[in-house]
């Protein structure tokens, strides 16, 4: 990888690799180092990294180091501070969408992770599995079980409206 | 095939497009069998997030520039570190060492062969002394008219300038050494006067002797008029010796006095056996030479150890 294929890396991928930390560890400040260190790792492997791999490389890194993080400062149990990043997903201003990512903010970084990486960045099964160390299936039945948990939030709520 | 045991697994499969074109067409065929269906299938679809638009600060500290990121040689960078030197000291770099030595020793050579010229510039004009007094010796030979032991006396200066003029053969001659032979010719020149005092009042004695004898076989002269008239002749040649002995000492001061031409002698630089001296030490040229071989040889073993 050339240094400008590398900054045409941190154009592309920087921000995905961003929010996807940020969305799990709802700290601006942890999610700029780890988006940091793991573009620090792209360049110093950039002779191994193909350009084509370069954005699971960093999903990868970035991923196992907000890990690392969490188990640090014990913060596997989230809480709700996710909602002050609300307004900026947001997708209408329904109460049904407030609810769905309250939803969201109650799954395990395993399910969340998988979700995001599925529905923010488009990851196939595989490609999560490699990032998250995860078999195809595993990870099909771990993003599942996360969609039923939040489909079933959704329906009780609409439910409770109607 | 799709059923209503696994068709939210299909769904789900569905939104998360991890369905062949097939299996897609499938699904939304077993949608439309019944509307409860259609409603699961948009709550699932519904759980489905959108990437909202947050974008990273600070992005641009990520990227590289490798022009930014160049690095300078060590050997580089060390070549400009500085270091301040102490105030009131004067720090012996080896050039600055060699350079002092070097001008010590063109020091010490240049004072030497100036002492070295002021010697035999001495010795040329011991030369021009010694014939002078052979000269001034010669006239008072001429005017005195006195006996033999005078003459012998007269020689011993030149004895000495002979000794002098060959010690300047050799042209070794310090210049302590000299001046004390100039000391030694004017003693010398001063004891033969009194020798001369001597020698006449001896011959007075032999003459009185004689007169005596001369008045006791001759019977008849008188003997007082005899013997002033003895006494008044060697009183006479008392007299004279004495103011030959001063008529030679003045002499001796005014070709003190003579400004004497200066004559350069050459130095044979080869020569195995010559002395330098320095101030009042006098070196052998060997040592010399062997001293600031050894003073050279422990420079570059200094320079040798620092480099290393």
């Amino acid at each position: 990888m050339t240094d400008l294929e590398f900054n045409i890396c941190v154009d592309d991928y920087s921000d995905g690799v961003y929010r996807f930390i940020l969305k799990i560890s709802k700290n601006k400040e942890d999610a700029r180092d780890i988006v940091q260190t793991a573009f620090e790792k792209l360049w110093v492997n950039r002779e191994k990294v193909e350009t084509l791999k370069a954005k699971s490389y960093l999903f990868t890194v970035a991923y196992h180091l907000m890990i690392d993080q969490l188990r640090k400062e014990s913060k596997i149990i989230m809480t709700d501070s996710f909602d002050e990043n609300a307004n900026a997903i947001t997708q209408g201003s329904s109460e049904l969408k407030q609810l769905l990512l309250e939803a969201i903010n109650n799954l395990n970084p395993t399910q969340k992770s998988l979700i995001l990486l599925k529905d923010y960045e488009g990851y196939s099964y595989q490609e999560i599995g490699e990032i998250m160390q995860l078999s195809e299936s595993q990870v099909k039945v771990y993003l599942h079980r996360a969609r039923l948990i939040l489909k079933n939030k959704l329906t009780h709520v609409e439910k409770m409206s109607a | 095939m799709i059923n209503k045991n696994n068709y939210e697994t299909y769904f789900m499969s569905y939104i998360d497009n991890e369905l062949n074109a097939a299996e897609r067409a499938a699904v939304e065929a077993f949608v439309l069998t019944d509307s409860k269906y259609a409603e699961e299938l948009a709550l699932f679809d519904k759980t489905k997030l959108h990437a909202p638009n947050i974008e990273m600060e600070d992005k641009i500290f990520l990227y590289r520039f490798p022009e930014m990121e160049a690095s300078l040689d060590i050997d580089f960078k060390k070549s400009l570190y500085k270091k301040e030197a102490p105030v009131g000291k004067i720090i012996f770099t080896p050039n600055l060492m060699r350079a002092s030595f070097a001008i010590a020793a063109m020091l010490i050579l240049f004072i030497g062969l100036q002492l070295f010229k002021s010697e035999s510039n001495i010795v040329e004009s011991n030369i021009v002394k010694s014939t002078l007094k052979d000269k001034t010796a010669l006239a008072i030979t001429n005017n005195s008219s006195i006996n033999s032991k005078q003459t012998e006396n007269t020689i011993l200066p030149n004895e000495v300038n002979e000794a002098a003029i060959n010690k300047n053969s050799t042209a070794v001659l310090s210049r302590l050494a000299i001046s004390k032979k100039i000391n030694n010719a004017k003693f010398t020149i001063a004891e033969s006067a009194t020798t001369n005092q001597a020698g006449f009042e001896d011959q007075a004695i032999v003459n009185n002797n004689m007169n005596t004898n001369i008045i006791n076989t001759t019977e008849g002269l008188s003997q007082t008029s005899r013997e002033n008239e003895n006494n008044n002749k060697l009183t006479a040649k008392f007299n004279q010796t004495q103011i030959s002995s001063t008529a030679l000492e003045t002499m001796a001061n005014e070709e003190e006095k003579i400004i004497l031409p200066t004559n350069y002698k050459e130095i044979d630089t080869e020569e195995e056996d010559r002395t330098i001296n320095i101030g009042m030490i006098e070196i052998d040229g060997a040592a010399f030479r062997g001293i600031t071989r050894k003073f050279s040889a422990l420079l570059k073993r200094n320079k040798i150890d620092k480099e290393k």
